[in-house]
């Protein structure tokens, strides 16, 4: 064993200048003294996902066998509700703490163990091209099939996710199922990046002087990051699933969890400038006006007036013409134009900049309003139904023959807060997500040069605000 | 430590494509046998009976409505004496149901004030306890409006 022991080193923040982009660990979660221990205890990550596979497993079933109500069925109440809601808190709390407890990942790793080394992910592939793609994909079929409306399809749907992810890792080397494709793993990575704790390394001296690097290789005893993330080169959360693998990996125990101000990583010039990368964070904001606009008046004359101008009314047809504008063309379009009038207005040598570096300086600080307007969207649902819950469960109680939550389910129970106050407060989400991203815009590139993001942030924050003041109908699109 | 020698790729998909069969079959069979609560109409015990439902205003806007169900047996003779209960749910989760027992407002009529709390698609589930002893239960579909 190396004597090289963190303890022993004094602590001086000048030593260290590559870690000028990471975070100081002054406040780690993992040295904390009831939780750090349980996060960095070998089967820590399992405490967290056998409840939650238990959990998965209890809406599977009430999903398939229960009453086939999207408001009286765990399946729905608990993924469309409260999943989303939770997931949302958390990673405005602290981060991807789903990913985290991620319940598809552990016959994954059943999967791992027994298939050893397995081809890798085709190089083509490896970038967010296919993850964008899924994430589309995902919420136009949730529009299509109204999947928030059916227990069954929803249990399905949870079924389908636990042998996509156990498929692929069989098949191939590293865990590409997270990192390429997984939609939800997607929204986190991309939420995440405005959480307010990341992985870093405690001292960067004793990276450099390590010789395996098994945060990410691994060692024969402990597995190395499936996403392939290096520990003192993380600058970002993407891509991190807070599995702590590299916790485990690192014989220095040289990995924390440090908290950071907020806005850290989106204030930094954090992210590699590549297209899919840039084009994910603006499909991300979109797809959130997208999915909101999806349950608002406005959404059913649209679908009825494009279906008699195109003679059909093939639902999904439809569907796909308004998300794929509203998520695809429009983050596309209009991200390139503003790339292309920021080109314009600086004077003199930024003229010759390619596209792409003018587009990855510029989009990224849209990341905060676009998980402001998932988090209103969210929180919504949540806040005008968290309570349905406890009358969800009674009644699946007594299907069983259990009273332990009395004899009578109290249908009365539904939200959390006066629900005149929710429009209000998802309204302010939105302003302080718009706030957040003008300042974050602020800091890059010239003042010229920022203008046209400015309108297109503006937009979409008016979008968002427009659309929570409607009325949310939540039905089907030609219900 | 040392782990075990690990097995052959080939093996490692045999078994996963086992274990992925045997879930499938646990799952299908899982919902073969539902439970009995699955559909609300299942609990029909009275399909000879003939239950009509209107509300007004309709169509039906956020707020109050009156609701009006009728009973009539299999020779279209109004049923009296029955007691109806309704369960408006959005076909969304987590919003609150209204429920509502009806009034007996004679000649097979049962009167109720439903309040729908948001626009959007809802269900009422309609139950009558019939004087003969048997329960006669409807779903009726409706879209609220915005006032
Ligand atoms: S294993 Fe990774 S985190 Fe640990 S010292 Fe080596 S490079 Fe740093
Ligand atoms: S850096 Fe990699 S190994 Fe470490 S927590 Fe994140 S995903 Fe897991
Ligand atoms: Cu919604």
């Amino acid at each position: 064993m190396s004597s090289t022991s963190v303890a022993e080193r004094p602590a001086s923040p000048r030593r260290t200048p590559i870690a000028l982009y990471q975070p100081q660990p002054e406040v780690d979660l993992l040295r904390t003294r009831r939780l750090g221990r349980l996060l960095r205890w070998r089967w820590g990550r399992l405490a967290f996902q056998l409840p939650l596979l238990g959990l998965a497993a209890l809406l599977v079933y009430d999903g398939l066998t229960g009453p086939q109500l999207a408001s009286q069925n765990l399946a729905t109440v608990i993924t469309w509700v409260h999943y989303r809601g939770l997931v949302v808190l958390a990673l405005l709390l602290v981060g991807n703490l789903f990913c985290m407890g991620c319940p598809f990942t552990l016959p994954r790793t059943l999967a791992r163990r027994l298939s050893g080394r397995g081809r890798r992910w085709p190089k083509a592939l490896r970038n967010k091209w296919l993850a964008i793609a899924l994430l589309v994909l995902s919420l136009w079929a949730y529009e299509w099939l109204d999947l928030w409306a059916s227990p069954v399809l929803t249990a399905w749907f949870i079924v389908a996710y636990f042998v996509a992810a156990f498929v692929l890792e069989a098949l191939f080397a590293e865990s590409p199922f997270c990192k390429y494709v997984c939609p939800l793993g997607t929204f986190n990575f991309v939420s995440s990046t405005v959480a307010p704790y990341q992985i870093v390394a405690r001292d960067h001296d004793v990276c450099r002087t390590c010789a395996g690097k098994e945060c990410v290789n691994g060692s024969a005893q402990a597995l190395g990051c499936g996403t392939e993330l290096f520990v003192p080169a993380m600058r970002s959360n993407l891509d991190c699933t807070l599995c702590l693998d590299c916790v485990r990996a690192c014989p220095y125990d040289n990995v924390a969890l440090a908290r950071r101000p907020r806005l850290h990583e989106v204030y930094q010039d954090s992210y590699p400038r590549r297209w899919d990368v840039a084009f994910l964070f603006l499909v991300f904001a979109f797809a959130g006006v997208g999915n909101a606009f999806g349950m608002v008046p406005p959404v059913y004359a649209l679908a009825a007036w494009l279906s008699s101008v195109l003679g059909t009314g093939n639902e999904a047809l439809l569907l796909a013409i308004i998300l794929g504008a509203i998520m695809v063309a429009m983050p596309v379009g209009l991200g390139l134009a503003a790339a292309w009038l920021s080109r314009r207005l600086v004077a003199g040598r930024g003229r010759g900049e390619p596209l792409r570096a003018v587009m990855a300086r510029y989009a990224p600080a849209v990341l905060p309003l676009a998980f402001a307007v998932w988090f209103a969207h969210y929180t919504f649902h949540f806040l005008t139904g968290a309570l349905t819950a406890v009358p969800v469960l009674q009644s699946f109680l007594l299907d069983h023959g259990i009273a332990w939550l009395g004899r009578e389910p109290n249908w009365s129970l539904a939200a959390l807060l006066p629900t005149d106050w929710i429009t209000p407060l998802n309204i302010g989400v939105v302003v302080v997500g718009l706030m957040a991203s003008l300042s974050a815009l602020s800091r890059r590139g010239s003042r010229p040069a920022q203008m046209p993001w400015m309108v297109l942030f503006v937009l979409v924050a008016l979008a968002a605000v427009v659309i929570f003041t409607l009325p949310m109908e939540m039905r089907g699109l030609q219900g | 430590m040392r782990l075990s020698p690990l097995p052959s790729p080939a093996a490692t998909r045999r078994r996963s494509l086992l274990t992925l069969l045997i879930l499938v079959l646990v799952l299908s069979s899982a919902t073969a046998c539902q439970r009995g609560s699955a559909q609300p109409e299942a609990a029909d015990q009275a399909p000879d009976v003939a239950m009509t439902f209107a509300v007004s205003p309709d169509p039906p806007a956020v707020g109050w409505s009156t609701a009006v169900v009728t009973l009539a047996d299999a020779h279209g003779q109004p049923i009296e004496a029955a007691r109806v209960r309704l369960r408006g749910d959005m076909n969304h989760p987590g919003m609150q149901p209204v429920l509502a027992e009806a009034a007996d407002a004679g000649g097979g009529q049962y009167a109720a004030q439903l309040g729908w709390t948001m626009a959007g698609d809802w269900f009422v589930i309609v139950t009558a306890e019939l004087p003969d002893g048997r329960q006669a239960v409807r779903r009726f579909d409706l879209r609220v409006r915005t006032p």
